[in-house]
Order: C-alpha cells, then structure tokens, then sequence
C-alpha cells in the first residue's frame, strides 16, 4: 500500500481570513486543519461529512485550485507545494476536478467541442480534425453523442451536463480526479446513470479518485476507503466496509444511523445528535465533537485525543479509542 | 377510517407563453385521518404544484383548471379568498424546503408565530406571547424566551426549520404540508427534524402530506404513499408494499437505482424525465420503460387498483415484478 501511494497528503492546513466587523480581531477560519491522507493507485477515497465541514477546501487545495496555509502534498512523488509553477502545470495534466453543480461550472457560451478540447489546445496536444476525433471518442466513453460537439450547454440536461464536466476532466488523461458533490445536483435515476458511468471509468482506465459526498449511500457504493471529516480534521478513516459495519468514531456512528434508509422492515435505533453542525470559525477545545458527543467522557472537552492506528488501515481519532 | 383530504382528478396548469404546461394532469389521491401520506418523485414531477394547488397559493401563471380538493368534506376549490385565509395556517399549514428563505428577514421570530397566532386565534397579546415560547421549547429551541428576539438570520437553517414547524403548529392545524423540509439540511439535521415531526404526529395526531424525492425518508416517515412522474401518479400503496411489492416499472426503476453496498453496476433507468411540452402519447413513462410494448403507445394506461389499495398506471402491472 505504502509504496504504491500515488498521493500523500501530510498536515494540510488552510485558513481563510475574515474580515470581522470594525474592531472586531479577524478570527481565522480554520476550514482545513491540519489533514493526513494518502490516495493509492486506482483507489477511491469517499470523503464525507457535514457542511462547512472543509470537504471542498480540502479538495481544492490539494489540487492547488486554492493555496494552503501550510502542509505537504506528495503527488506521483513530488511535493505539490515546492514546485515552480511550470511543474506545478504539469502536474495538474494528471490531476483534474468534476464539480458538483453541472449548471455552473460550464461556461454557458462555450460549444462542447470546445470545452471538452480546451485542454488539448491549452497543452497543444491536437487541433482540427484530430482534436474533434479525440473530442468525439472521449464524448463516446463518457455517453455522449458527436451530435453533442456544437451544442451549447443549456441544450442539456443536468446529467448530461455532468457527463460534459466529466468529458472535460478525462480529456488530459488524469491519473488522479477530485469529483467534489459529483451527484447531489442531480435527480435519483440520472444519479445512478453518473454512478454507473463513474464507475466504468475508474475500472477501465484506473484513475484514482477523492470522492466527496454527503451521500453516504453513494460513498458505500463506490469507495475502497472512506475518510470522515468533522470541523477541518479527520476524525475516522478505514475501508469501506469497516467504516460502514464497524463505526469506532461517535460522530461516524451518527451519521450513519442519521441516514433514512428506503426500507421500511428495518428498524435501527438511531442516534440523534443534539445541536447544530458548528462553525469552523469557533472550534471547541480538546475533542472538536465533544459538544455533540453522545458519549463523551471526562478528558473530552480538555484534550484533543491523538490518532489511534486500529490496524488494518483503520485509524480514529477519539478518547474512547485511545 | 375517516378521510381527511381527497384530491380528486386535479388538473393544475401553467400559461406561459405557446400552449399550457399540465403540471398536474389528473392527480387523484386520498389522505386518511391521522395518517402520513408521501409524494414522491423526481425533479418537476409536479409535487410542489400538487401542494401549492391544495393551498391555493398558486404563482399568477399557475391555474387548477379542473378536479376537486375535498376537506373535511367541503371542496377548497369553491372556497371564497377569505375563508382559504382562515384555512391556510388555521387548519391546514405547510412547511417549505427553504426554511430561511420562507421566514421574513425583517420581523423577528417570536413576533412572526405571534402573528401566526392572532391572525387565527381569539387570545389576548399576553396568552399568545406565552404560547410562542411553549410553540419554541416544544420543537426544540434552546432558550426560547431569548431566541424570541432573534432575527431569522441569526438563526442556522435547522433552527429556522424548528421556527417553520412552530409557525406551523400554532394554531394545532389538522392538516401539514411539508414539501422537502429536509432537503436543504445536513443529515444529523434532517435526522433532529423527522424525529420532530415524527413527534409531533405522535403526541397530536396531525395528519401530513409529506413531499420528497427521498425513498428513504419516505419508508421512515410515511403511512402510504404515491409515486408521481410527469404530473400524475404511477403508483399509489401503503409504504411496505411499495418497497416489497412495487409493480409500475418507474417504481422498480427507482428502487434499482439506490445505491445498495460496495459493489455491481446499478440498474439505471435509461434516458431522462420529457419535458411537459414533449410528453408521449400513451403511457409516459413508455419512452424510459423496459418493458414497452407497442400497446403501451397508443393511450394511457388508467390508474388500476390490482389489489385492494394498490393502484398502478401500466397495463403490464400484472406481469411485472422487481426481482
Ligand atoms: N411558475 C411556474 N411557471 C411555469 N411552470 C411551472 C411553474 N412552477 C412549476 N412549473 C412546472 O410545473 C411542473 C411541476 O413542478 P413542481 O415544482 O411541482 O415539481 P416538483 O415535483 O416539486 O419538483 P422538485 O423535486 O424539483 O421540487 C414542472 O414541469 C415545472 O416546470
Ligand atoms: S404501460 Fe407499458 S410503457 Fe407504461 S409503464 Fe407499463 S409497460 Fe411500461
Ligand atoms: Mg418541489
């Protein structure tokens, strides 16, 4: 696993400054806090949690969409933060991003053929026919017509403006895609159009993906691993089916029986967290979650606990783990 | 077994520019006394119209054009503008997607359920400020005496939520409409807000529409339930057999869709929603359908009760089953 890490995220941090009211000190927000994780090669790490939770931010500046505070990212070898900015270009060929709202982040005035073949231009990889043909066989992988090269964005529907973003991102042949919400915007059965599609992609081409959701539902579906992120830090991160069957962190453990789940003949207890999801600006001392904790005991709002390695990939960070 | 709202035939339709969107083309429903009933469905389905229409609180381009709205036995539809401002709010409340957007920026919550209050009830200033803060403690609101003052701003979306469902029980309606209440929420959120709702039908016996696009919700929340695609209803059941026995392909459709686990590819349903203006003849769903036969283009199937208070528009219902 280690060896075969394509990349190392090593406490990341970013923090934005806000501009607090006349006399007010700024107090920086603490969006990304201080963040471990590593992708492997063909992997798919879910990312989940609540908004404002630092899912987004996270996922930005790992691709340097935003700058970090501070912090280490080791992609395919190489420290994302200490490269000139024409290797820093470079590297963004492998690395791409599929966003969550199709209705914005196309550019309503751009054809598909050249918003699929702006990379290809950008990086003189192709130009006229052999730009449309690579237009066309990536508009074929991802279920799209070449009837589509001269439409405008709103001559689509959301799922299909999706599979366009998608087009967008596969053109460049990333190794590695942040997909941040790639669903939410879209209804149940195109849903599981883009998941299939999603899917199909990362087996036959092997990319690596940071999945970013809400959707547990769909974080189970597709993800080897899952990480969960509660107020800028990972709080639990393990395979897939050990998060889902074997939650150690309280905060994963709610969530997932927060969950409604499409089957009445099921009745699980549920854990019904009190208060509201908090604000990145105002950060709890010692356990970030011990306000909402259920289960909170004596040194919880004290001492921030340390990441206990329970094996097998499996790490939490909680008092009644440690 | 009493019921309390019987939707019949409604057809709502919007007039913009060429020819009428049939948003709602014959909707058909009934609501049991004390019961929740879900509406579920995807995107432009026409859930939102189906509860503005029994509100009457249509946009300007929105008409109900035919059908009938019967609660507690009278038609809403024949009803004057001033005896739907009494029932609105008074007997029959509803609770929208956009808890913030849906308050008014300007008034501060205590004073907003106030107004909730005196514009149904004959109580003194004094009875209805003590109810307010009764309404606030019972959804939830920490230190409701001091939140009274808040602005709906100050609030984060779930607590504007509590504010609505206040607002909402004020005058111990009969009847909640509540369309996507949690969609707009995080998921410990949404899960504070169902178990209050599902409290408040509990402890009250209020009866509820309950509109998602949400299986799951609906399988936690709802007695019964219908399913509605292009603006009628495909499927209508209580909610154990629609998740055991579901027999209109879209249903099916949607089920496959769900993700289950780590694992195989889903069953997707194939194509999207048409637009209103581009509806097929026949059968609606005949252009996404996998079991389409030539039959099923030629006129719409009716609504089919195949068993008793199970209704199916597809006249292939009797050979379909979800495996
Ligand atoms: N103000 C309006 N003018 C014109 N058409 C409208 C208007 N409001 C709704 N419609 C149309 O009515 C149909 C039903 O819309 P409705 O809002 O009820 O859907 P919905 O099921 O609530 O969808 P959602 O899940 O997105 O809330 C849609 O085709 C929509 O385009
Ligand atoms: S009537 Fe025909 S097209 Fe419509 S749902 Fe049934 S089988 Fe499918
Ligand atoms: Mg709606």
């Amino acid at each position: 696993m280690i060896n075969s890490n394509l990349l190392t995220v090593r406490d990341l941090k970013k923090y934005f400054d806000t501009r607090a009211g006349f006399l007010k000190k700024p107090a920086p927000v603490h969006a990304v806090d201080g963040v471990n994780l590593n992708v492997g090669q063909k992997d798919v790490l879910g990312l989940v949690g609540e908004s404002g939770c630092g899912k987004s931010t996270l996922g930005r500046s790992i691709l340097r969409l935003i700058e970090p505070t501070s912090g280490e990212i080791i992609f395919d070898g190489e420290d994302m933060m200490k490269v000139d900015n024409r290797r820093l270009r470079a590297l963004r060929r492998k690395m791409q991003i599929i966003f969550q709202d199709p209705f914005s982040s196309l550019n309503p005035r751009k054809r598909v053929i050249d918003t699929v073949g702006e990379p290809f231009i950008i990086y003189g990889m192709a130009k006229g026919k052999a730009l449309k043909e690579r237009v066309v066989s990536i508009l074929e992988k991802v279920g799209l017509s070449s009837d589509s090269l001269y439409r405008y964005p709103h001559e689509f529907s959301g799922g299909q403006r999706q599979r366009i973003g998608i087009a967008r991102a596969l053109a460049v042949e990333p190794v590695f895609i942040v997909a941040d919400e790639p669903l939410s915007a879209l209804d149940v059965s195109i849903q599981a159009q883009i998941i299939n599609l999603l899917q199909e992609l990362q087996t036959s081409l092997g990319i690596s993906f940071l999945f970013i959701s809400h959707d547990l539902k769909v974080v189970r579906h597709f993800s080897e691993r899952v990480t969960v992120m509660y107020l800028g830090i990972i709080v639990e991160t393990g395979k897939t089916e050990d998060i889902f069957t074997n939650p150690q962190h309280p905060y994963t453990e709610a969530l997932l029986t927060a969950i409604p789940m499409p089957d009445p003949s099921t009745k699980r207890k549920k854990i019904i967290l009190a208060g509201d999801v908090p604000n990145p600006a105002q950060i709890p001392p010692g356990c970030r979650f011990h306000p909402r904790c259920p289960k909170r005991i004596e040194p919880c709002d004290k001492i921030r606990p340390k990441t206990t390695d329970l094996g097998g990939g499996h790490s939490v960070e909680c008092h009644l783990r440690g | 077994m009493e019921t309390l709202l019987s939707v019949q035939d409604l057809k709502t339709y919007f007039y913009t520019g060429d020819g009428p969107i049939k948003a709602i083309d014959g909707l058909s429903f009934d609501l049991i006394k004390g019961t929740v009933f879900g509406l579920v469905g995807e995107s432009g389905c026409g859930k939102s119209v189906t509860a503005l229409s029994i509100m009457r609180i249509l946009p300007p381009a929105g008409k109900t054009v035919s059908g009938k709205i019967i609660f507690k036995g009278d038609d809403l539809l024949n009803k004057t503008e001033a005896e739907m401002r009494g029932i609105r709010g008074g007997e029959i409340s509803m609770i929208f997607q956009e808890p913030i957007a849906s308050l008014n920026p300007i008034f501060t919550i205590g004073y907003q359920i106030e107004e909730a209050i005196l514009s149904h009830l004959k109580v003194s200033k004094r009875e209805s400020k003590k109810r307010v803060v009764e309404l606030l403690k019972a959804v939830g609101m920490p230190s409701p005496e001091i939140r009274v003052k808040d602005y709906p701003h100050q609030l984060s979306g779930g607590m504007c939520q509590r504010v609505m469902i206040a607002m909402a029980m004020a005058c111990e309606p009969s009847l909640i409409i509540a369309d996507e209440p949690t969609t707009a929420l995080d998921v410990t959120i949404q899960a504070q807000i169902l178990d209050l709702l599902r409290k408040i039908r509990e402890e009250s016996g209020t009866s509820m529409i309950m509109i998602t696009h949400d299986l799951g919700i609906i399988a936690e929340m709802a007695d019964s339930v219908a399913v509605m695609y292009t603006g009628r209803i495909v499927e209508s059941t209580d909610t154990r057999t629609i998740f055991r026995d579901p027999r209109h392909p879209y249903t099916i459709g949607l089920l496959d869709s769900l993700p289950k686990g780590k694992g195989e590819k889903l069953v997707a349903i194939p194509g999207m929603v048409p637009k209103p203006s581009e509806l097929p003849e026949g059968c609606k769903f005949s252009t996404r359908c996998r079991y389409v036969i030539e039959e099923c283009q030629s006129s719409e199937p009716p609504l089919k009760e195949i068993d008793t208070g199970h209704w199916v528009r597809c006249i292939r219902s009797g050979e379909i089953k979800r495996l």
